[in-house]
């Protein structure tokens, strides 16, 4: 037990995870946990905190000592609280959410990222990279003229869901009705009290979109990753429902975490130049490099949670059954004892060991993909904007323990 | 007789999906660190080898004919 009168202001401070300052600047109030206490008991919201490189891929590597059922195992109410008058929202929310592939536990989870791994191999997925280009350059035609844009509204958020409309193989038209359910979508993970609101309309709204798709692929399979799931569901690896979730996942998982990769990244490069000029003396060289770097140093995923599956103890710390663990990407990917310099943005760094995608089974199965959005994004930015600059002395994020989101990045150029 | 295949796993690479592990179940391992390390490189038929190989999500596996060196999967990965 924590005896009060030894509670410093440093704790206080370290357990205020939704502060403006510490979702204004992350990496401060991370390197300040890390270096104090590597692995924190919050008791504000009754979470530990991991920050360190090595404990961190320890657990997620460990699959059957932390579960990922986090919102199935977790019998707690939802932090931080939601409206009361909204609990009734709070059951089917947490039925959706459970049936996801990241929400699982092996032996399901293993079935199911059978049944869709085939459809993200590096190799499938470089395979789309023509298309990708394309897509990023409609984009950014409909803007070039206009000597600035919102980089968030206007290439980072509408390019996911036209790769996503592509893959599920819905047409083009439907791209505004899906964006704007993956938009409620993403409310999953926000911290607004209001939440489940506009997260409730995403899921049926989705839900209504996708069951006829998923009925007519029953009937004629295409090529499409609606029909790998369907697939699934004719070898017994899924039900419908699940079907149907995960094609919301897909939406879902593949929208916020692009976003955060361009607009994070594209932020990095424009706070420094020199880097942006190193990138510019030759984008096709240094595009796989830059990418990465981008990940390690202001990842689109800042942390996410496990369930302790049974009783465990690291360094002296005794992780209970049933315990909820955060393991922070941003500050594992910040540690100085695996990364020379870890507050410089580097994109020759090499080697670049970072854990943007997580590890273990539930590594990022849209991996390859984000990579290749990366790279094509921020070569075609070096390409036609090469004096690309902040438009805007003000840049607000997303109040969210999860996700590194910018609200909006004006540029200029 | 099948032919005689050099298998690496690039354990800087290596992010311990446990992929291989369940395409070419008698070939592929876990170590300590849970990094996949070839345990029976003739465990599996050529072909599973190469499916493991393709399905690696990091692209950290590479196979070669033991004799000739002629490379039978060649990542598509780019990162340096």
């Amino acid at each position: 037990m924590v005896d009060p009168s030894h509670v410093s202001p440093l704790t206080s401070y370290l357990d205020d995870i939704f502060a403006p300052e510490v979702i204004a600047d992350p990496h401060a109030w991370y390197r300040a946990l890390r270096e104090a206490d590597p692995i924190h008991w919050n008791e504000r919201y009754q979470v530990w905190f991991l920050t360190r490189y090595d404990d961190v891929v320890w657990m997620i590597r460990n699959n059957e000592l932390f579960s990922s059922a986090v919102i199935k195992n977790d019998p707690r109410p939802p932090y931080p609280p939601i409206d009361p008058g909204d609990m009734h929202l709070f059951e089917p929310a947490r039925q959706f959410r459970s049936e996801m592939l990241v929400e699982q536990d092996r032996p399901e989870h293993l079935e199911h990222r059978k049944v869709m791994r085939g459809f993200f191999t590096p190799r499938a997925m470089e395979a789309w990279r023509p298309f990708i280009r394309h897509a990023v350059k409609e984009l950014l035609d409909q803007v070039g003229s206009k000597g600035r844009m919102n980089l968030h509204a206007e290439l980072a958020a509408p390019l996911p869901v036209r790769i996503i409309v592509e893959m599920m193989g819905v047409p083009p038209e439907d791209r505004e009705i899906l964006r704007d359910l993956a938009d409620k979508l993403l409310y999953l993970n926000r911290a607004e009290p209001y939440r489940l609101q506009p997260l409730t309309q995403g899921i049926e709204g989705l839900m209504e979109y996708v069951r006829p798709k998923v009925e007519a692929r029953l009937r004629e399979p295409q090529k499409d990753f609606i029909s790998v799931l369907t697939n699934g569901e004719k070898i017994g690896a899924m039900t419908r429902h699940q079907v149907m979730v995960n094609t919301a996942l897909l939406l879902f998982a593949g929208h916020e975490t692009t976003m955060n990769l361009i607009c994070n990244g594209m932020l990095a490069f424009i706070r420094n130049p020199g880097q942006w000029a190193l990138f510019k003396s030759d984008p096709d060289k240094w595009a796989d490099s830059a990418a990465e770097e981008c990940l390690r140093y202001d990842p689109p995923v800042k942390s996410t949670q496990r369930i302790a599956a049974q009783d465990v103890e690291r360094n002296g710390k005794l992780f209970k059954q049933g315990d909820r663990i955060r393991w922070v990407i941003s500050a594992a990917n910040r540690d100085p004892e695996i990364f020379p310099n870890p507050d410089g943005f580097d994109i020759a760094r090499s080697p670049n060991p970072h854990i943007a995608f997580g590890e273990g089974v539930h590594h990022c199965l849209g991996v390859s993909l984000a990579r290749i959005e990366g790279q094509e994004v921020f070569k075609a930015m070096a390409e036609r904007f090469p004096a690309l600059r902040l438009d805007t002395d003000q840049l607000e994020y997303q109040p969210s323990v999860q996700f590194r989101s910018l609200k909006a990045l004006p540029v200029t150029w | 007789m099948a032919r005689k295949l050099l298998i690496t796993v690039d354990h800087s690479k290596c992010v311990g999906n446990g992929t291989c592990l369940t395409i070419a179940t008698h070939v592929f391992e876990h170590n300590w660190d849970r990094q996949s390390v070839v345990v029976n490189p003739e465990g599996d038929p050529p072909e599973l080898i190469l499916e493991a190989a393709d399905n690696c999500p990091v692209s950290a596996i590479s196979v070669k004919d033991a004799e000739t060196g002629e490379t039978l999967f060649n990542s598509v990965d780019r990162r340096q």
